[in-house]
């Protein structure tokens, strides 16, 4: 559990000791490109639709068949990319933060696995609905599971040690996971439906839908940014944290709060995409150092980055729209991760 | 510890002659002590069943208990995160996009073929990731961090297989993935054995190795120890070990996470204790998943992976409830 003397940013050489400008012109540099990024996926589809009239669309609707085409398919898509993408993002961030585990991402509070059992319950007992119902669904699945985790981790161990948290978060999901899949062996029809979701895509998002989890998501990332600071002293360690003057315990449960909000309602939108949650904090971490004050807006906007790219290059590669989103984005940000850890890792001899 | 291991041996025999009379067809205490001692009033189809049938499913399901124990007590020491399974090293996520690629991609593939599927990809999975982190000597963080990559990529694959594969294959993928006993017979468990005591009396004997290498990279070296050697070659059994688990019985879950932090917990830390007690505990767990499975739906049968997590789970999180005054 000696983190520190792992972690890259302990070693104070090369580009890892970042001075605060670099990290500044680090972060506008991807915050332009996922503008340039963002802008490019609106006007990509089956009909090209140039950048003026997205415009258009947006600042002057007239109900044309393009203005509608960008109002009802292509906003709403690229919206819930990059809002599922900064959330799961910045709640990995966050969980990694708690827990001081470089394994922890959103799931290991059973987000995923809480999302996935009550989807898979319902689409079993009432059949296959419409998925603005998976949405609150999911997320109801995934705060339970999540408080759950919290109940059993935090007082199963009076607080003493964020490895009890850790142990309860992967008891609760194996649980859920098998329940899942004990349903899923007998149900083939249920298992057709739900393996789309599951993969995790962000095609066919309607506007109300990306509206439902915003308020959730942009309330969560406004929190996780004004309360950088207490996370890096959460990130320390319980007795650390408390001779620093913080109460461990009650910045534990308002981080897990957050976790919920955020990762909850990206899950709920786009389906259990895992890999976001785990490695774009350690990218951050990788290349922009220890200080969780820039981790949380460089994840923000780089798991915005990641699953929005991701979706073009999907969208541009394969004509079937529903080519799961979550499968592309291992395939570009794995072998990206792995060059990063092989080379910044664990104190290279 | 004497008497911890005469009571964990003690309920193991039970759960092997409550494995033998439960089922199906139930046999009375009386009718399976007659076919056991071969008393000339035996049935000759309760022969059949308790020799040819229940034996056999019973053994190969303890082997795999205590394989995946002895794995993931070897993952644990090692990798120094009470997270670390044999799973952390790319070996489930290895076998499981192996044994996708065979079952949807040939057609109608020999039911042989998916063991050797299952460990051919845990090992390759493995070998990648201990190459891709290795730069002149390892370290936990970087060989957890390029096995989180590297299984995200089998797993991109395994997920695009099971996503546009014909649904009846997918579902054939997953019922083998979530590990199962089924199809036990006397020569798999003979072979599982044989390959298993090697490895894992090595592992044993390696005890000291393992208790000085937790203390982290920096003091095991001090105190002498190569420590890439050390990592290395414990690598290499846990994944021989592990390996061969899968390819008898698929993914079965948990086992391997759980059972050392039981084990840990009973005995503390020295691991010349842990690994009997884990290997115990692993093969309990996964004997009753075994029985649990096959008789709490019958006729139907749960795969023992999944109970090992529905039951596992709750049990293990009793056990962390139990000791919430204890201080870590």
């Amino acid at each position: 559990m000696s983190r520190s003397k792992g972690m890259p940013a302990a070693r104070p050489s090369g580009s890892l000791s970042m001075t605060g400008r670099s990290r500044l012109l680090a972060l506008l540099l991807v915050l332009c490109l996922l503008v340039a990024i963002s802008m490019w996926a609106v006007t990509l589809g089956t009909v090209r639709i140039p950048l003026r009239s997205v415009g258009n669309a947006i600042f002057g609707f007239d109900g044309s068949r393009e203005h509608l085409l960008v109002m009802t398919i292509r906003l709403p898509r690229v919206l819930a990319a990059l809002l599922a993408g900064s959330a799961l993002a910045v709640s990995g961030a966050i969980m990694q933060a708690v827990t001081n585990n470089p394994l922890a991402s959103p799931g290991l509070l059973g987000i995923n696995a809480g999302a996935a059992f009550t989807v898979v319950l319902v689409m079993t007992l009432f059949g296959t609905g419409t998925s603005d119902i998976y949405l609150w669904y999911a997320f109801f699945g995934a705060g339970c599971a999540a408080i759950v985790v919290y109940g059993l981790g935090s007082f199963g161990l009076a607080g003493q040690s964020t490895v009890g948290l850790v142990l309860a978060g992967a008891i609760v999901a194996t649980f859920l996971t098998a329940l899942t899949s004990a349903v899923l062996i007998f149900d083939q029809s249920t298992l057709d439906t739900v393996r789309f979701w599951t993969a995790g895509s962000v095609a066919g998002r309607t506007m109300a839908q990306a509206a439902a989890v915003a308020p959730y998501i942009l309330i969560g990332l406004a929190a996780a940014l004004l309360l950088g600071r207490h996370l890096v002293t959460l990130s320390l360690g319980a007795d650390a944290a408390r001779s620093l003057g913080q109460n461990p315990l009650a910045w534990r449960a308002i981080a897990v709060v957050l976790i919920i909000l955020l990762a909850g309602s990206a899950v709920a939108l786009a389906g259990p995409i895992g890999f976001v949650g785990l490695v774009v904090p350690h990218i951050a971490r990788l290349t922009i150092g220890v200080d969780y004050r820039w981790i949380i807006p460089f994840s923000a906007l780089g798991g915005a980055l990641l699953v929005v790219g991701a979706d073009t290059v999907g969208r541009m590669l394969f004509t079937s729209q529903n080519f799961p989103v979550g499968v592309i984005i291992a395939l570009i940000g794995a072998p990206f991760f792995l060059w990063l850890a092989r080379n910044k890792a664990g104190g290279a001899t | 510890m004497t008497r911890l291991l005469t009571v964990l041996i003690f309920l193991l025999i039970g759960l092997i002659l409550a494995s033998l009379a439960f089922g199906d067809i139930p046999l009375s205490w009386r009718e399976l002590f007659e076919t056991i001692t071969g008393s000339p009033e035996a049935n000759l189809q309760n022969v059949m069943i308790v020799f040819d049938l229940r034996l056999p499913r019973v053994l190969l399901a303890l082997l795999v208990g205590a394989a995946l124990a002895t794995a993931g007590t070897i993952a644990l020491a090692v990798m120094r995160n009470p997270l670390a399974e044999p799973g952390v090293l790319g070996i489930n996520s290895g076998a499981a996009a192996a044994v996708m690629v065979v079952i949807v991609l040939l057609q109608d593939p020999p039911a042989a073929l998916l063991p050797a599927a299952g460990f051919l990809g845990a090992v390759a999975m493995t070998a990648a990731v201990y190459l891709l982190s290795w730069r002149g000597g390892t370290s936990s963080l970087r060989i957890i961090l390029i096995g989180i990559g590297l299984s995200s990529l089998a797993g991109a694959a395994t997920t695009l297989l099971s996503t546009f594969g014909e649904i009846g294959d997918v579902q054939r993928a997953m019922i083998w993935l979530a590990g199962s006993v089924y199809d036990a017979n006397i020569l798999k468990v003979r072979l599982l054995f044989f390959w298993l005591i090697i490895p894992m009396a090595l592992a044993w004997m390696s005890s000291r190795e393992l208790d000085l290498i937790r203390f982290g990279d920096n003091s095991a070296r001090s105190l002498g120890q190569r420590v890439d050697l050390v990592r290395g070659v414990m690598i290499l059994l846990c994944t021989l070990i592990s390996g061969a688990a899968v390819a008898a019985a698929g993914l079965v879950g948990f086992v391997g996470l759980v059972a050392p932090h039981i084990a840990s917990r009973l005995v503390g830390p020295s691991h010349a204790r842990i690994f009997p007690v884990a290997a115990l505990t692993g093969a309990s767990l996964v004997a009753s998943a075994d029985l649990v499975g096959r008789v709490i739906i019958a006729p139907a049968q749960l795969p023992a992976g999944i109970v090992t997590g529905l039951i596992g789970a709750p049990f293990f999180a009793y056990l962390l409830w139990g000791r919430r005054h204890a201080r870590e």
